[in-house]
């Protein structure tokens, strides 16, 4: 597999990035809803997001590395003949994917400073405070963190659907071209 | 005249040895003085404060033979701006501030470190448990009165501050860090 992205296929770096994240955001939803579940106050509770704010913070680096690399190493071209409105529907919705990816760890990062509990990556390194503690703060950031996860689980299903149709229906390389193993691509028209 | 002379003899060595414990009395000015520690949850460190505490401080850089400080601690005023953390640690398995609701630190015995540095072998006594608690501090003297400022560490388990599963140092260290600046004006 090539390292660099292709005209038809996406390297191997770009497809490590996307399905590490992938991987990290399941773990995130997971940890949030055993989080949820736990009592509280409870050590159990603080461990558990405790590894939740360590890989949110994963995420937002890996999401800027892999900026970085996709304007280094553009992305394959849509396939042709893709209609327009297709092209721009992909284009919002990646484009709201980063903007989320990026935006979810920043709020729970700052919902975190809202109540003096500053985030350590993994025990290593401890993050800056930018937002001073607060209740009307951890309010907004928590609640904004909340619906963002909703805006991300309902941009995902939608993701995922399209992908789905692009293999099944329109029969095109769309999902194959992110899956490191190769098929030949069905020539059905 | 005998019987006078004694009595002189005796009352000036009262007031010697007097003198020799002359060391300032000081009065804590409680707005302007901060007593926070700084503690590490979850690999993270956070800070908090204690709202309500008097320190009793005679002190005096040149007579610290005749110094003594006796500091009085409400656990029960600790702020760590985060309502439900506080909780917890003025409940049962942490302060347990209905059992204990002060905690002590009394130093008697000083030690100059040169300039403005000092150190104390002082004692604290928190949730009924007295251990040794070594402090260093700088004392400052100006116009108006000192700035006594320094810091000290303890182990929380030591205390017993920490039952049940808080007794589990990967969750929150053992090592506790007290930071305090005290204002002080001439009594």
């Amino acid at each position: 597999m090539q390292i660099k992205n292709t005209e038809t296929k996406y390297g191997a770096i770009a497809q490590l990035f996307h399905w590490a994240i992938v991987a990290l955001v399941i773990t995130q939803f997971v940890l949030a809803q055993r989080a949820d579940n736990l009592p509280r106050p409870s050590l159990a509770l603080l461990s558990t997001l405790a590894l939740h704010k360590s890989i949110g913070i994963t995420i937002l680096m890996l999401v800027v590395l892999r900026l970085v690399w996709r304007w280094l190493n553009p992305v394959p071209p849509v396939p042709p003949g893709t209609p327009r409105w297709q092209q721009l529907a992909a284009r919002v919705s990646h484009a709201a994917l980063y903007a989320l990816l990026i935006a979810m760890p920043l709020f729970g990062w700052a919902m975190s400073s809202a109540r003096n509990f500053p985030v350590s990556w993994f025990g290593l390194f401890t993050l800056p405070d930018f937002v001073k503690p607060g209740e009307d703060a951890y309010r907004f950031f928590h609640e904004g963190h909340e619906i963002l996860s909703k805006v991300l689980f309902f941009l995902a299903l939608v993701h995922i659907a399209a992908a789905l149709k692009h293999h099944f229906i329109d029969r095109d390389d769309v999902l194959m071209r992110m899956l490191p193993w190769n098929r030949k691509v069905r020539s059905e028209h | 005249m005998r019987l006078r002379h004694q009595l002189f003899v005796l009352l000036a060595s009262v007031c010697v040895s007097g003198l020799a414990y002359a060391a300032t009395q000081w009065v804590m000015q409680g707005k302007q003085s901060t007593l926070t520690f700084q503690a590490v949850q979850a690999g993270a460190p956070f800070e908090g404060k204690f709202e309500k505490f008097d320190a009793d401080i005679r002190f005096d850089p040149s007579d610290i033979a005749g110094s003594r400080f006796e500091v009085k601690i409400e656990l029960a005023s600790v702020n760590t701006q985060d309502s439900e953390r506080d909780g917890i640690l003025k409940g049962p398995d942490l302060f347990a501030v209905e059992q204990w609701p002060i905690a002590t630190y009394v130093a008697e015995r000083f030690e100059h470190r040169g300039g403005a540095k000092f150190s104390a072998h002082g004692k604290l006594t928190l949730r009924g448990v007295t251990r040794d608690v070594p402090i260093e501090f700088t004392f400052e003297t100006n116009n108006t009165g000192a700035w006594l400022k320094g810091t000290g560490k303890l182990k929380r388990l030591d205390f017993g501050v920490g039952q049940g599963e808080w007794k589990d140092t990967s969750g929150v260290a053992n090592e506790v860090l007290v930071k305090y600046a005290l204002l002080l004006t001439k009594s």
